[in-house]
C-alpha cells in the first residue's frame, strides 16, 4: 500500500484527466448517475412522505401511540369491558416525565337519530384538555366550538355525518346506547360543533362528547373503555411502552399501535424494504452503464497503459487508477444527483395535492395532499449503495485492465 | 441478407460486443423488470376490483337519481320485483337482484349494536354477489321464509348471538313509522371485508318490504356482469331498455366505489413513475454507446460522405443499428419477462409483511400475474421507444459532418 | 458534363493564429478524357483544388463548373448526389469499411445509387476481376494489403462508370510494385472507358504516367504542360 499512498497525488491528478478526455461520454453517464440519484431519493422521500401521513392519520383514528383497555375491549367494544380510570403506580407512571400526553377515553357503540335519519356511530368520550395532542381535533372544528370542558354537555359530529343526519349546528340529536345491564341508555345532545376530518369515514363515523357526560349517561361512573398515550415520535415508542406495561395491574391490556393496527404496521415496515429495493434496481440499471463507460475508457488507452507499464508502474497502481476514475465519476454523480433532489423535493415540502385521486388516497388510508418527507437514513443509504456497488462492479474491469500485457498492448492499435 | 446497408448495421453492432451486450443488457434487464411489475400490477388491479365488486357492490346497479349521494329511504324505486323480472328477461341475465337498504338498531339479549339491513332476493342475490358463498356457519336466506336474517361475523360476535338465536331491531320506516321486527339468525357469513362483515345483515326482501313499510318500493337493482369487461356493454343495453325512465339512474361501479378506481389509479401514477425512470436510465445507456460509435467513426461517415452519401443515409444507418440492438433487448426481454412470469404464475408472489396490507385491499396473500399483451409488451415497447429517441441525437448530429473534416477526425 | 473550368478560385484556411493560402486565384480547364497530375510539395494546394473541384469543399471566391453546373453553388444534397453518381474518389489512406468485405465495399456504394441487386453482384465480381482480386472478394479489408485495399477503393471508385476520379496521394503508401500496378489500372481505364482523371501526388513514378502535368506551389499554378 506504500506505493498508492506516496503515489496519490500523481494517480489522482491521471483519474481526473482521464475522466475528461471523454467529457461528452462523462457527461452522459454524470446525467444517468444523477437522474438515477434524484429518482432515488425523490420516489422515497414521497413514499415516506405517503406513509408517514398514513401512520399519523391511522394512528391519531386509534387513537395514539399505547393503549390501555380491558383484554376483551378490541374484540367486543362493548361498555361491558370498561376499566377503572388509572390510579396508583400507573398514574405515577403516566404522569411522569417522558409521556407526551395521555387521556381516558369511552368508545361505545351508539345510534344517533336526527328529526329525519339515524346513524350507527363510535360513540367517543373525551377529556378535551387532552385532545389536540392525541388526534388533533380542535384544529378540525368547521363551525362552531370543541368541547370547553370533560362535563360539557354538547356533541361535536362529523360534516359528512350532518349532512347524512340532515341536521346542523345547534339542532338536537338523540343518542342511544346501552349501559352495562344491558338497558338502552339515551339522551338528547346540542350540536356544538362540527368537524372536518382528512377521511371521510372518520367524519361520518366519530361522534365527540365530553368524558364525564357519557360516564353519567353509560351508568359507568369512574369507569372508561381506554387509556391512550402518546410519546412523542410513533417511530419509538418502545421504552415508554415497557415502561407503563410495567406499572400496568395485572389483567389490562397494553399495546402499542404496531400491535393494535397490523395493517399499518406492514405498511411502516414495508417501508423500509420498498426504499432498498427501488435503490438497488435503479442502481442495477445505473451499473450497466457504468460498467459500459469503464470498458470503453480502457479499451481506448490499452496502448497508453501498456505505455505506463513498460515506464514502470505496477499494476495495482493501473488498478487503482482506474478505480479512483470510478469513484471520482460515482461521487460527482452523487453531489449531482442529491442536489437535483433537494432542488425538486424543497418546493413541494407545503404540499403535493393530489385531490384528483382523494378516495383513491383514503383507501389507503392517505390524505390527499402529500408531504415528502427527506430523512438522512434515506439519502445516505442511496449514496452508500450507489458508492459501494459501484466501486464492486467496477473492479471487474479494472482488473481486467491490470493484467493487459504490456507489449501486446503497446501494439494494439 | 442482400441488403448491404443492413449487413453493414449488423455487422457495425459487434466492433464493440462488449459494449453491445452491456447496453442490450441494460435493455433486457428493464424489459424484464417491467414485464414482471406491469404482469403483477394488472394482475392485482384485476383481482383487487374483483373482490371488491363480487363481495358486495356488483358491476352496475339501477338507482333513484339523488340515492347515490343522499342514501336515504325516501329515494326509493317503485315495484323492484318486477323491474327486476323485466329486466332479467330482456336482457336474458339472470345475475340481476332487488334490494332495499334500511338501518336499524339490532338488539340480542346482552347488546344493542346499530347495523345496515338489507333486504334481498333469496332466489337471485346468490348470482350477483359473493357474500350467500361466504356463509361460514348455517346456511343463507331461502326463498318464502321471512323472519330469518344472515349477519356478518364481527357483528355476530359483538352482539354475542349464534344460530337459532333471536334478534330484536328497530328502526323508521318508509313512511316515516316505526318498524320493528322480530328475527331468527339463520347464518354468519366472513368476508374478510370489515366493513360487511361489522355493520351488515340481510333479510328477506319481502319481508323487509313488510316491516319497512316500502309498499314494494326498494334502493336498487344490482347487476353483475359476466365479465369486467363486459360492464360497458351491458351499460350501454341497460340504458337502451330504460331509455326514457328519468327517475331510474345507472351506476357504473366506478361511482359506486370511486376509492377503488381512484387507488389504483394513484397506485398506477406512482408505479409510471418507477417505470419511466427505469427506461428513461435505458435511454442513457443506449445513448451512451450510440454516440460513441457514431463518434469513433467519424472518418467513416466522412469516407462515406465523399463518395456521395446523403447525411440523411447516416442517420439512418445509425437508427438502424439502434434498431437492431433495440429488437435484440425486446426479444430477450420478452424471454426474461415470460420466464417470470411463468414462474411467477405457479408459486405466486408474496413479499414479506404484504399479506397484511394486500387484506386491506382485498387481494389474496399471494399475487399471480396477469398474462395480457398489454402486460407482457407495453413496458418493452416504451423501452424500444425511448432507445430509439435517445439514438437520434448521435444520428442527427452526422447533419453537422462535413466530409473534409470528418475525414481529417482522429 | 465533364469538361471543368475553374476561374479566379480562392481558399484560405485558419491554422492558429496563422492565414495559409490553399487557392490563390487559379484559373483551370481540363477536358473529358484527360489524364492530369497535380505535382507539388506538402501545403502547395493540390488536396485544396481536388476537394474543390469534388465538391467537398467550397472556395472562398471563384467559379467552378463541370459542364453545365456550377459546382460551387449546389447545395449539400445535390453536392454528395454529384459525387455519388458522377465523380469517383480514392484517398490516400484507403477508407474502405472495415466490417464489409471487398464486394460489398463496392456494392454498396452501387446499393445506394439504386441499382438493382442481381446488377449490383455481377458489376461488383467483373470489376473486382478487373482490378486484379478474382479469389479476394470475400476478404474483409483487414485481411487485405494496402495495395489490395487500395485496388478495392479504386474498384469502388470506378464501378459505376463515373465521368471523373479524383485521387488524392492515391500511391503514397504503396510499395512501387502496387504502385505501378494502380497506375497502369488507371491509364487502362482512362484509355478504355475516356473516364477523366485528375491524381494528386508529389511521387514521380506517377507523374511520368501523366498526359498533363500541373505544377503547383503556395496555391498557384507554376506549370502546365503536355507529356
Amino acid at each position: 500500500m506504500t506505493g498508492l499512498g506516496s503515489h496519490f497525488k500523481i494517480i489522482l491528478t491521471l483519474s481526473w484527466r482521464n475522466l475528461w478526455r471523454n467529457h461528452r461520454r462523462t457527461a452522459i453517464m454524470l446525467g444517468a448517475i444523477s437522474v438515477g440519484v434524484w429518482a432515488m431519493i425523490f420516489m422515497t422521500s414521497l413514499m415516506r412522505g405517503m406513509v408517514d401521513d398514513m401512520l399519523n392519520q391511522g394512528i391519531r383514528n386509534l387513537p395514539g401511540h399505547i393503549q390501555i383497555q380491558h383484554p376483551d375491549f378490541l374484540d367486543d367494544p362493548s361498555v361491558v369491558n370498561s376499566i377503572g380510570e388509572p390510579g396508583g403506580e400507573l398514574l405515577t407512571a403516566l404522569t411522569q416525565n417522558g409521556t407526551r400526553s395521555w387521556a381516558n377515553r369511552i368508545r361505545v357503540p351508539a345510534v344517533i337519530a336526527s328529526e329525519r335519519e339515524s346513524r350507527g356511530i363510535n360513540l367517543i368520550g373525551i377529556e378535551p384538555a387532552a385532545e389536540a395532542d392525541i388526534t388533533g381535533l380542535p384544529a378540525q372544528i368547521s363551525a362552531g366550538r370543541f368541547l370547553e370542558s370533560n362535563q360539557d354537555k354538547g356533541v361535536i359530529i362529523g360534516a359528512k355525518l350532518a349532512e347524512r343526519l340532515e341536521t346542523r349546528l345547534g339542532k338536537r340529536v338523540v343518542i342511544m346506547s346501552q349501559d352495562p345491564d344491558n338497558n338502552i341508555a339515551e339522551r338528547g345532545f346540542r350540536i356544538v360543533g362540527i368537524y372536518q376530518a382528512e377521511l371521510a369515514a372518520q367524519e361520518e363515523f366519530n361522534v365527540f362528547a365530553a368524558r364525564a357526560t357519557l360516564q353519567k349517561l353509560l351508568k359507568i361512573e369512574g369507569l372508561v373503555s381506554q387509556i391512550v398515550l402518546v410519546d412523542h415520535d410513533y417511530r419509538d415508542v418502545e421504552s415508554l411502552y415497557r415502561r407503563v406495561e410495567a406499572a400496568t395491574p395485572d389483567g389490562l391490556e397494553v399495546k402499542p399501535w404496531y400491535e393494535i393496527d397490523t395493517y399499518l404496521a406492514a405498511m411502516f415496515n414495508l417501508m423500509d424494504g420498498f426504499v432498498l429495493v427501488w435503490v438497488i434496481i435503479i442502481f442495477l440499471a445505473l451499473s450497466f452503464g457504468l460498467v459500459n463507460t469503464l470498458v470503453m475508457a480502457i479499451f481506448e488507452r490499452v496502448r497508453e497503459i501498456g505505455l505506463i507499464q513498460a515506464l514502470g508502474m505496477r499494476p495495482g497502481l493501473i488498478l487503482y487508477q482506474i478505480l479512483l476514475e470510478s469513484l471520482l465519476l460515482l461521487l460527482i454523480g452523487l453531489a449531482l444527483g442529491n442536489l437535483l433532489a433537494l432542488v425538486t423535493i424543497k418546493p413541494l415540502e407545503s404540499g403535493l395535492d393530489l385531490s384528483a385521486v382523494a378516495e383513491g388516497m383514503a383507501m389507503m388510508g392517505v390524505g390527499s395532499v402529500i408531504y415528502p418527507s427527506l430523512t438522512l437514513y434515506d439519502v445516505l443509504l442511496a449514496n452508500v449503495v450507489v458508492v459501494l456497488l459501484g466501486i464492486l462492479t467496477s473492479i471487474l474491469p479494472a482488473w481486467r485492465a491490470s493484467q493487459l500485457d504490456p507489449v501486446r498492448a503497446l501494439n494494439t492499435h | 441478407m442482400k441488403d448491404v446497408t443492413l449487413r453493414m448495421a449488423w455487422r457495425n453492432l459487434w466492433r464493440h460486443w462488449r459494449r453491445t451486450w452491456l447496453t442490450v443488457g441494460a435493455m433486457i434487464f428493464s424489459n424484464g423488470l417491467l414485464i414482471f411489475a406491469m404482469s403483477l400490477q394488472f394482475g392485482s388491479y384485476d383481482m383487487m376490483i374483483d373482490n371488491s365488486l363480487q363481495a358486495y357492490s356488483g358491476h352496475l346497479q339501477l338507482q333513484h337519481p339523488r340515492y347515490l349521494d343522499e342514501p336515504k329511504m325516501r329515494y326509493a324505486l317503485d315495484d323492484v320485483t318486477e323491474l327486476a323480472e323485466r329486466l332479467r328477461r330482456e336482457l336474458d341475465l339472470d345475475s340481476i337482484s332487488a334490494r332495499a337498504d334500511g338501518f336499524a338498531l339490532a338488539s340480542s339479549n346482552e347488546r344493542s349494536y346499530g347495523l345496515q339491513i338489507i333486504g334481498v332476493d333469496p332466489a337471485h342475490e346468490p348470482l350477483v354477489s359473493t357474500l350467500p358463498g361466504l356463509v361460514k356457519q348455517g346456511r343463507y336466506l331461502e326463498p318464502g321464509m321471512p323472519g330469518e336474517i344472515v349477519i356478518g361475523a364481527v357483528l355476530a360476535r359483538n352482539l354475542k348471538v349464534g344460530l337459532g338465536d333471536e334478534l330484536t331491531f328497530i328502526g323508521s320506516g318508509f313512511d316515516d313509522s316505526f318498524a320493528a321486527g322480530i328475527v331468527t339468525v339463520v347464518g354468519i357469513f366472513e368476508s374478510g371485508i370489515a366493513d360487511l362483515d361489522r355493520a351488515l345483515a340481510q333479510v328477506d326482501l319481502a319481508y323487509f318490504q313488510d316491516v319497512f313499510a316500502m309498499q314494494g318500493r326498494g334502493h336498487s337493482l344490482t347487476v353483475r356482469a359476466q365479465h369486467v369487461d363486459d360492464v360497458e356493454s351491458l351499460q350501454w343495453q341497460i340504458g337502451e331498455l330504460l331509455d326514457t325512465d328519468k327517475s331510474l339512474s345507472l351506476r357504473h361501479w366506478d361511482e359506486l366505489q370511486p376509492g377503488l378506481r381512484q387507488s389504483i389509479q394513484a397506485d398506477m401514477a406512482s408505479n409510471s413513475f418507477m417505470y419511466i425512470v427505469l427506461i428513461v436510465l435505458v435511454a442513457f445507456s443506449v445513448l451512451n454507446t450510440q454516440l460513441m460509435s457514431v463518434l469513433e467513426r467519424t472518418r467513416e461517415f466522412g469516407t462515406m460522405m465523399a463518395l456521395g452519401l446523403q447525411p440523411a443515409r447516416l442517420s439512418r444507418l445509425v437508427m438502424l443499428e439502434t434498431g437492431l440492438m433495440t429488437a435484440l433487448g425486446l426479444v430477450l426481454g420478452i424471454g426474461v419477462g415470460l420466464v417470470i412470469n411463468l414462474y411467477m404464475a405457479r408459486v405466486g408472489f408474496s413479499y414479506p409483511g404484504m399479506d397484511e396490507v394486500a387484506l386491506k385491499f382485498n387481494l389474496p396473500e399471494r399475487i399471480y400475474p396477469s398474462f395480457t399483451i398489454l402486460s407482457m409488451t407495453l413496458g418493452p415497447a416504451a423501452v424500444a421507444i425511448g432507445s430509439l429517441l435517445a439514438a437520434l441525437y448521435p444520428a442527427l448530429r452526422l447533419y453537422l459532418l462535413t466530409p473534409i473534416d470528418a475525414m481529417r477526425a482522429v | 458534363m465533364s469538361a471543368i473550368r475553374c476561374r479566379q478560385l480562392c481558399k484560405t484556411f485558419k491554422q492558429g493564429d496563422e492565414i495559409i493560402t490553399g487557392l490563390d486565384h487559379i484559373d483551370l480547364d481540363i477536358e473529358t478524357g484527360e489524364f492530369v497530375c497535380l505535382s507539388g510539395p506538402s501545403g502547395s494546394g493540390k488536396t485544396t483544388l481536388l476537394n474543390a473541384i469534388g465538391g467537398l469543399d467550397t472556395p472562398d471566391s471563384g467559379e467552378i463548373h463541370m459542364g453545365d453546373i456550377r459546382v460551387d453553388k449546389l447545395e449539400r444534397g445535390p453536392l454528395a448526389d454529384m459525387r455519388l453518381h458522377h465523380i469517383g474518389f480514392v484517398f490516400q489512406a484507403y477508407n474502405l469499411i472495415p466490417v464489409l468485405s471487398a464486394q460489398e465495399n463496392v456494392e454498396f456504394v452501387m446499393e445506394v445509387q439504386g441499382v438493382p441487386v442481381a446488377e449490383r453482384a455481377r458489376k461488383a465480381l467483373d470489376i473486382l476481376k478487373e482490378v486484379g482480386l478474382e479469389g479476394m472478394e470475400d476478404r474483409r479489408p483487414a485481411q487485405l494489403s494496402g495495395g489490395q485495399q487500395q485496388r478495392v477503393a479504386v474498384a469502388r471508385a470506378i464501378v459505376s462508370h463515373p465521368d471523373l476520379v479524383l485521387a488524392d496521394e492515391p500511391t503514397a503508401n504503396l510499395d512501387s510494385v502496387s504502385a505501378a500496378h494502380l497506375m497502369g489500372l488507371f491509364q487502362e481505364l482512362n484509355e478504355n472507358h475516356r473516364i477523366t482523371f485528375i491524381i494528386s501526388t508529389h511521387d514521380k513514378r506517377v507523374m511520368s504516367y501523366a498526359k498533363r502535368l500541373i505544377k503547383m506551389r503556395d496555391g498557384k499554378i507554376i506549370g502546365d504542360e503536355a507529356q
